[in-house]
């Protein structure tokens, strides 16, 4: 397991009088449940753009362990994130006219010629520990909440250090929505990674144990949900 | 990846194909163009081929071609007999026959010539040559069976002709195929010919001279029985005739011969020569067409390249989506390239095929109606044209994949 240190980070977009993210410093260590929550604008996606390395950070440092995303080339980057970050997004951005299994394992089919050995059987026990049944069912014919949890399924088949989720529950109905955030909660502990959720849903938020609230691409607070709780008010 | 390609297109199908559609249409436009051309002029060529001089009276050296080796009826000027068995003495030729239109029987049309002219276009498969007046050959299309009957009739039916009621061939003999206009001709000994139009030219004389006349004298002249007598072609008083074939000995006779027979009487033309001159114009109608299918194919280049790159941005989060999965760059290139240049590729393919067979179902009408036999043949030409328009592709499919190719996967995020 990883951990990550952030240092004198600075992302500025042309036209912006105030950066988008300025972190002058901030570390997450390995196995934490952390919420990065904020107002919309606030830098959430600046953050996991940052953090994942979908992004070059443009200024300061962002290393997990001895790797500063800064220092790595595109097709690098590219590299580490499938290696260590699962990702699990908004819109799921599962692949219509593929199975669920196939789903799952897509990232790996992309950047390798050949499955390795066991990862098709890891795929099956993931999809059925997030509850889906049939393997083979086409992607399309599941409902919302099932498709986050293919989503989910497929951030953890290649055992990353550090899953990533945007938003998960957000555009979920209330229940499904909850399961999403139970399983999401669960494997991390069975895995031992580290979560990183951003997300404007309290009932989300609440259930985490470190909670950096952005404002204006500025931390103004970082602390445990239940000190962070006063600043919330749901949008 | 495969897989991923494959679900891909299996969701986009009905637009895929539509594509591919329309770029198969406007390759078909110009294969079709090139291979019709080139069927037309190897048909032609090739029917020409067994004439390899012909003689006729001053005129138009095209329609002495197409009146006698494509059969196009004409009224043509007449060389005197005695041209005919000059040639037939010359030591140069091989043989010399005459070439005698005018009839037809039904749609064929009726060519009065000698068994020697059978011979030099191949034989007969079935039957045997004529040897009696009122005997006749049919060519190897020809809808008339062995022992048919056939009324010759003075130009076609459709066009006013009128019957030579009392003139009756009996078809003996079937010549092999020529891939010629001459497959759907009757062959008819050249006697016979002269014969009917001797008769019936005086049969008119004597309906404006006299009311009456004798059964018995038409049955005089008509004797259709009569063996062929080769002597007639060589009399003095031989009638005239639109065309002569020769057959030289050597090349070199043949130039000499093209040479001599050119005068004021007589005009000697290797139809190969004037082919080609008609090709020039056919090859600049060729270019015009093929100017307009280019065109045309350079418009669906144009507007598939915007209909490719217009669906590339509108995936532009799918595309990121992917490589905010640890796709590599070239992966996500890859897949892009790979699935335009497929669409594109089947296309073309297609539209090679469709071409083939549109070239086809043109020429086998054509050569229903002509009897010309047009080959539809592939070239080295064609195949370099077909790399070219994959190369043409290749480049195309690059660019909605370079688009791709530099998407940032933090797209996957927005919204």
């Amino acid at each position: 397991m990883i951990d990550l240190a952030i240092r004198d980070l600075v992302v500025a977009f042309k036209g912006l009088e105030r950066p988008a993210l300025s972190i002058p410093e901030l570390a997450i260590t390995p196995g934490e449940r952390i919420a990065v929550t904020g107002p919309s604008g606030c830098g959430k996606t600046t953050f996991v753009n940052m953090v994942t390395g979908l992004s070059k950070p443009p200024r300061g440092a962002v290393s997990w362990d001895s790797i500063d995303l800064a220092s790595l080339s595109e097709p690098g980057r590219d590299r580490w994130r499938a290696q260590t970050i699962g990702l699990v997004m908004q819109n799921f951005h599962l692949f219509p006219g593929l199975s669920a299994i196939d789903n799952v394992l897509l990232p790996q089919r992309l950047t390798a010629l050949k499955l390795a050995h066991g990862h098709r059987e890891e795929a099956a026990r993931l999809l059925s520990r997030v509850g889906i049944e049939r393997l083979d069912q086409p992607i399309e014919t599941l409902s919302r909440g099932q498709m986050q949890r293919v989503a989910v399924a497929r951030a953890l088949a290649r055992r990353p250090a550090v899953i990533v989720a945007d938003e998960p529950t957000a555009s979920l109905d209330a229940d499904a929505g909850a399961a999403v955030a139970d399983l999401l909660l669960e494997l991390a502990e069975e895995t031992g990674v580290t979560l990183i959720v951003a997300s404007h849903e309290r009932r989300l938020i609440d259930r985490m144990k470190r909670v950096i609230r952005l404002e204006n691409g500025l931390v103004v607070r970082d602390g445990t949900s239940s000190t962070a709780r006063p600043q919330f008010e749901d949008a | 990846m495969f897989r991923f390609i494959a679900a891909d297109l299996k969701r986009n199908l009905a637009g895929a194909a539509i594509v591919a559609l329309i770029i198969a249409l406007a390759t078909a436009l110009g294969v079709a163009v090139t291979l019709q051309e080139r069927a037309l002029r190897l048909g032609s060529a090739r029917a020409a081929s067994a004439f390899d001089l012909v003689i006729g009276a001053p005129g138009s050296e095209t329609q002495l071609v197409l009146s006698s080796v494509f059969l196009q009826a004409a009224p043509l000027p007449l060389v005197p007999g005695t041209v005919l068995s000059g040639l037939a003495r010359d030591p140069r030729v091989a043989w010399a026959a005459p070439i005698g239109f005018g009839d037809f029987a039904g749609d064929s049309p009726i060519v009065g010539t000698t068994a020697e002219l059978v011979a030099g276009m191949g034989g007969v498969s079935e039957g045997q040559v004529f040897s009696k007046l009122g005997e006749a050959l049919v060519g190897a299309l020809a809808d008339h069976k062995i022992g048919d009957a056939i009324t010759p009739l003075h130009g076609r039916l459709g066009e006013g002709g009128h019957a030579h009621a009392e003139a009756r061939y009996t078809v003996v003999g079937r010549l092999k195929p020529t891939g010629t206009p001459w497959d759907h001709a009757v062959l008819v000994p050249i006697e016979a010919v002269w014969a009917i139009h001797e008769h019936h030219d005086e049969d008119e004389e004597e309906h404006e001279g006299a009311e009456h006349h004798e059964e018995e004298e038409h049955e005089h002249h008509l004797d259709f029985s009569r063996p062929i007598d080769p002597a007639a072609l060589s009399a003095p008083e031989a009638p005239g005739l639109p065309a002569i074939l020769v057959k030289p000995k050597t090349f070199a006779d043949a130039y000499k011969l093209r040479m001599e027979y050119r005068t004021d009487r007589t005009l000697a033309v290797f139809p190969g020569e004037v082919l080609t001159r008609l090709y020039g114009t056919l090859g600049d109608a060729r270019r015009v067409l093929t100017a307009v299918a280019a065109g045309a194919q350079g418009l669906v280049a144009a507007s598939i390249l915007l209909v490719v790159v217009v669906h590339i941005l509108q995936r532009r989060r799918q595309i990121g989506a992917l490589r905010a999965f640890g796709a590599p760059r070239g992966v996500v290139f890859s897949i892009v390239f790979l699935e335009t240049f497929a669409v594109i590729g089947v296309g073309v393919l297609a539209g090679f095929g469709l071409g083939w067979l549109a070239a086809r179902s043109i020429s086998s009408i054509l050569t229903e109606e002509s009897g010309i036999a047009m080959p539809v043949v592939f070239t080295a030409e064609d195949w370099l044209a077909a790399l070219a328009l994959l190369a043409a592709t290749v480049v195309i499919a690059a660019i909605p994949s370079a688009l791709a190719y530099r998407q940032s996967p933090a797209e996957a995020l927005r919204g």
